[in-house]
């Protein structure tokens, strides 16, 4: 098959995927689906190994410009599209298991498919109009699966909140891509060069803060947890939420430093509030979301550039992986009678799963460490790239000064979530059981075994360099052109010492666990929720009270006018108009029988006016 | 007569038969919509004949009809001219379409059927009337027409607070085709048709346009040897105009510091702006959509809006481009009040009915933000607003037309969870939804995004305006998820035991999938659009800066 065949395969085959999905008979439709996926992979493979180029397809015509659908293969497209459908086809397998028992499943796995055909899009396409189009739709995607129980009142809440909350990012970008376009003069990325204003380039940016739950506008993400678990590890963690990320990546060569600061900053401020909420989660869940928050950051921090790209596929792999694990343990736990009433997912109810699960203990032991950064992991590579680039940015910048207080920020962010990590492993799977629960051992389920196994498989060390302490020589990054960045040894020292000092500061508090989920900035959407609807409220008060009344005199002052001249007619004037008069009476009379009894008089009076405009302009 | 005049003549005609024929319920209903399908047909030969690249009016019809003279005065002719353009080429199918559609969804009307689709098949002859017309005379007669038979279908077949909801709609129109009809009048007047006149008066010696404009305005031709005429294209060329008129641009005229070339457009853009609705002028709307029966409502907010949005591009725009264009601002600022003002309103609204109504302003108020901002983009986004807000909301109104016909309800608070007794139906709605919310990939998303783009990048407005009516695309997801979150999400629960909730049946499945599946269609390729009215707009642009 020819590369551009297997190019437009790639783009159609998840749209039709999920119809076939959804119309399929019940009994085949999961394995229909991981099969779907699994060939899209394969696809997926196929286009990671093209050239660089541009496709485009003619589309339409606006004011005498071609606008065709045009994409962009580009290496950070192509690994953002491998990160996309493995995760993928793990989570359809791993779902399958997960959500064995519920009834009409056709419906999720069609969701997906929807999901993975819009995010193709959008990382591939060169269009601003799909790409903005595209970042919609994996906001819709994301609303149908948060709602997926949508029989339950938090979901569905949960979905309206996340679809609302993108929706304010999503104006920015509109503004932020059209003043691209506009000043540019171009409607494609590839075909901008050189370097926007500040203004353009932060509404850019400032669209992806909705995506990626940065602050202001994280609060959906931990709410939009109420979605199914594997859902959440492929869209809420691992790629959809990388998506304002990525935007910053298609635009960093050309807007200005100071977008790329804006950038910067809202990731520090995100990292930093991302982590030391994760520490104050009792749902298992919700501080990994809240960890996302943080990491999202940490991407956002290495603001756009080849670092940011290399942070998010490493993020991207073991954060998937975290959820899955993180959905077995929620599983196993349903599926105890001593637990099955209780909370599965509060940490209340853990404690010691060591014993019971040990291979997710395993599994969350090695993803933790690439949370971290430890060596021997794909994310120790990412992490440091992101110092190194900040601290390169430093020595030929005149902002040197903001690069280094990000770097302090980003050292406190890696002592944070040194600790929110440990305490998490701790408190699922060391110590004892808080609450006492009798559990018995977990039964072998391959079908969650073999995409957590291949996970933990893809985030160590060996893809990235052979070299677990340097990624000099790397194939891998000179493969999908990811500059590695250097800084100087004193960096590893911090990176140890903020090991050492989770660690410690985990070991202290260890006895410690919340009792709710605290949320940050938890207040800005029901208030500005109530705000919306008071206005509302005033805007109709206003229309009945005041607009519409006043139509309403006016036509009533119209008929008092009316019977006033109907009076002078009678007594005062005569000859033609008391002609005029008597016919449009006799008139009224007749429409009278209609409807009503005004509209005569509205007849009469609206003759005289049209009568007295037309003497006017005649003479 | 050409196929303009059939589609015209057709339901003109089976209009009488129904109305006076004795047929009965049942024939009644299959002339109708057996009609209304012939027309379609009809449609689908004039769109296939339609050349998108030709400049101008196509299939054009003219025979002469009003001859006048009034002495001093000149001489007043209207004929009968019809033609078709990029602009109107789109509204007539959509007129056809959802004729067609809300005859389909007639079956609820249970008395004085025959009356009801003799009105309905007027009010198709009428609006294609006023979509073909080429003549603004001709035009006016069948606006005004358009009146009769909308005011005695909310007024018999509506609901309990009919008779106030009809007068009502019934006095606004009338109000606004006043203003039309006072400036119709004046600028005929004012202006002369070189062509009837040379015509007229072959001893004057005329062969070119050009010269009998200088001699025009060199006073040269006496008044009694002019020949008005309603012809649109001669009314858009203010060269036309006889000098020391009020609406000569010469005249120097004033009255309350605006010219009466301003008045002229500020009039026309009033009378046409009650249609759309425009915000404050909007009361009637909600009134009459609640009281009208669910097909009316289709076809009010339809394709009875967008004579106000073809008005100002055919009429208001044309007659008066220096004035319109100095006016961009105003009119974008009143664009963008209408969007957020009726998005606000919908937040409010416990009626689905009237918020879907209220949506309809805030949604047309894009169509005036696109055209205030003169540009290609902004243009060619609100026409296609014009189509795709057609589509869309018949497509909500047919929504709460199911649950209005199986309860009897509308109230938002009294359904809950329908999605589990419903799907097929929650499926529907959700494409109504979010198609009408703006997301990509449906048509919704095309008028808005252009609408936006045309203003944030006009030379005419500040980029303000723009990001105003941003806000109206979040609050407009903001009423719409938060009903469909009501009605379709949640356990099941309804106010009253009794109601019955069976889903879709065939006839709607049909019309509701037809509408969201041309949705889904215009969203993904709104090239087929964008292709028919690209030099309709190009070339109304090229007339306004030349």
């Amino acid at each position: 098959m020819p590369i551009q065949t297997i190019f437009l395969a790639l783009l159609i085959l998840p749209w039709l995927s999920a119809g076939l999905v959804a119309w399929l008979p019940t009994k085949i439709q999961v394995n229909a689906s991981i099969v779907l996926a699994g060939f899209f992979t394969y696809l997926a493979f196929k286009v990671g190994h093209m050239p660089e180029n541009i496709t485009s397809y003619p589309w339409f015509t606006l004011g005498g410009n071609a606008v065709v659908a045009s994409f962009w293969v580009t290496k950070s497209a192509q690994l953002l599209l491998l990160l996309v459908s493995i995760v993928a086809l793990f989570v359809q397998i791993f779902s399958k298991s997960y959500l064995a028992e519920d009834p009409k499943i056709g419906r999720y796995y069609s969701y997906l498919h929807l999901f993975i055909g819009s995010m193709t899009l959008l990382v591939l396409t060169d269009q601003i109009y799909i790409f903005y189009g595209a970042w919609e739709l994996v906001g819709a995607c994301s609303y149908l699966l948060i709602s997926f129980w949508y029989q339950k009142e938090a979901p569905i809440k949960a979905a309206k909140k996340a679809f609302l909350l993108n929706r304010i990012g999503d104006i920015a970008l509109l503004f932020g891509l059209v003043g691209l376009a506009n000043y540019f003069g171009s409607s494609v990325f590839s075909g901008m060069h050189g370097s926007a204003p500040a203004l353009i380039g932060i509404a850019v940016i400032a669209g992806g803060i909705g995506k990626s739950a940065q602050f202001p506008l994280m609060s959906w993400l931990p709410d939009a947890m109420e979605g199914p678990t594997p859902a959440s590890a492929l869209i809420h963690a691992a790629t959809m939420v990388a998506a304002g990320v990525f935007v910053g990546i298609r635009v960093f060569p050309f807007i200005g430093e100071e977008a790329h600061l804006f950038m910067g900053i809202i990731g520090a401020i995100s990292l930093l509030a991302g982590a030391i909420f994760a520490l104050f989660q009792n749902d298992i869940k919700k501080a990994l979301a809240y960890s996302t928050i943080s990491q999202l950051g940490l991407m956002w921090l290495g603001m756009g550039s080849s670092a940011s790209l290399f942070h998010l596929y490493a993020h991207g792999i073991f954060k998937a992986g975290l959820f899955l694990t993180a959905g077995s343990v929620i599983h196993y736990l349903h599926h105890q009678k001593a637990t099955h009433q209780a909370d599965a997912q509060s940490l209340t109810n853990m404690g010691g799963l060591r014993k019971q699960l040990p291979l997710s203990f395993v599994a969350y032991v090695i993803f933790g460490a690439g949370m971290l950064g430890i060596p021997f992991t794909s994310g120790f590579f990412s992490k440091e790239n992101i110092a190194g680039f900040l601290w390169d940015s430093a020595q030929h910048s005149a902002y040197a000064n903001y690069y280094y207080v990000l770097l302090g920020a980003l050292a406190l962010g890696m002592m944070l979530t040194a600790t929110y990590m440990c305490r998490q492993i701790y408190l699922i799977f060391l110590g004892q059981n808080r609450e006492g629960h009798k559990l018995e051992k977990s039964k072998t389920d391959w079908l969650q075994i073999i995409p957590i196994s291949l996970l933990i498989f893809l985030s160590l060390f060996f893809w990235i360099s052979l070299n677990p302490m340097d990624a000099h020589e790397s194939v891998f990054l000179s493969f999908f052109h990811i500059e590695n960045y250097h800084i100087p040894e004193f960096w590893l020292g911090i990176t140890a010492g903020s090991w050492i000092l989770g660690f410690g500061i985990t070991y202290l508090t260890r006895r410690w666990v919340p009792k709710r989920n605290y949320q940050f900035l938890g207040f800005i959407w029901p208030s500005s929720y109530r705000i919306a609807w008071g206005l509302g409220q005033k805007f109709h008060q206003f229309d009945a009270r005041i607009v519409d009344r006043i139509v309403v005199k006016f036509t009533e002052l119209q008929v008092i006018i009316a019977h006033l001249s109907a009076w002078a007619d009678k007594h005062l004037v005569d000859g033609s108009v008391s002609l005029v008069a008597s016919i449009s009476r006799g008139l009224g009379k007749r429409l009278a029988t209609w409807q009503s009894a005004q509209l005569h008089r509205y007849w009469f009076w609206v003759f005289f006016t049209l009568v007295f405009i037309l003497i006017y302009l005649l003479y | 007569m050409g196929n303009l005049s059939y589609i015209i003549l057709l339901p003109l005609l089976a209009s009488l038969i129904v109305g006076f024929g004795k047929l009965g319920a049942t024939y009644s209903r299959l002339v109708a919509i057996g009609v209304i399908g012939i027309q379609l047909l009809v449609l689908a030969k004039i769109a296939l004949v339609f050349d998108p690249s030709q400049v101008g009016y196509q299939l054009v019809e003219s025979q002469d009809w009003i001859h006048l003279n009034l002495g001093s005065l000149g001489h007043f002719v209207s004929k009968y001219s019809l033609g078709v353009d990029g602009l109107s080429i789109g509204l007539i199918l959509l007129t056809g379409l959802i004729s067609f559609v809300a005859l389909w969804n007639s079956k609820d009307i249970h008395d004085k059927i025959e009356g009801y689709y003799s009105l309905v098949l007027l009010l198709n002859a009428s609006l294609m009337g006023c979509f073909v017309a080429r003549d603004m005379f001709l035009f006016y007669v069948f606006f005004e027409f358009m009146l009769l038979p909308m005011y005695f279908l909310i007024g018999i077949w509506g609901g309990p607070r009919r008779n106030y909801a009809s007068l009502k709609f019934f006095i606004y129109t009338l109000v606004g085709s006043l203003f039309i009809l006072i400036v119709m009048l004046g600028i005929s007047l004012a202006y002369m048709d070189p062509n009837e006149t040379a015509l007229a008066f072959p001893n004057l010696g005329f062969h070119d346009l050009s010269s009998m404009q200088t001699a025009l305005a060199a006073h040269e031709i006496a008044p009694n040897q002019i020949v008005h005429s309603f012809d649109l294209h001669v009314l858009s060329d203010p060269k036309n105009c006889q000098p020391n008129n009020v609406f000569s641009p010469q005249s120097g005229f004033l009255l309350g510091g605006l010219s009466g070339r301003a008045w002229g457009f500020w009039l026309l853009f009033i009378g046409f702006a009650i249609k759309l609705p425009l915000v404050p002028l909007h009361t009637w709307l909600p009134d009459a959509h609640v009281e009208a029966p669910t097909p009316i409502s289709v076809l009010l907010a339809g394709v009875l809006l967008k004579i106000g949005a073809y008005g100002w591009l055919r009429m208001a725009i044309p007659f008066f481009p220096t004035e319109a264009v100095d006016a961009a601002g105003i009119m974008a600022g009143l664009g963008v009040f209408s969007i957020i003002y009726g998005a606000y309103n919908a937040l409010a609204m416990t009626d689905l009915k009237k918020l879907v109504a209220y949506s309809s302003v805030s949604h047309m108020g894009f169509v005036l933000l696109g055209i205030a901002s003169f540009t290609p983009e902004g243009w060619q986004g609100a026409i296609f607003q014009l189509l795709s807000h057609g589509i869309l909301s018949s497509l909500l109104f047919l929504m709460v037309g199911v649950l209005y016909s199986r309860t009897g309800n509308r109230q938002i608070d009294n359904f809950s969870g329908l999605a589990t007794k419903m799907p097929w139906f929650t499926v529907v709605s959700g494409i109504a939804i979010f198609a009408s919310l703006g997301l990509p990939g449906f048509s919704g998303f095309i008028g808005e995004f252009f609408s936006l783009m045309g203003a944030f990048t006009s030379t005419h407005l500040t980029p303000i305006y723009a990001i105003l009516g941003g806000l109206g695309i979040l609050l407009g997801a903001g009423y719409l998820l938060w009903t469909f979150q009501k009605i379709y999400l949640g356990g099941y629960f309804v106010r009253e035991s009794t109601w019955e909730l069976p889903d879709l049946t065939i006839l709607e499945k049909f019309s509701l999938f037809g509408l969201g599946i041309l949705s889904i269609i215009f969203g993904i390729f709104p090239g087929i659009i964008f292709e028919l009215s690209e030099i309709f707009v190009t070339n109304s642009l090229n007339l306004l800066f030349h």
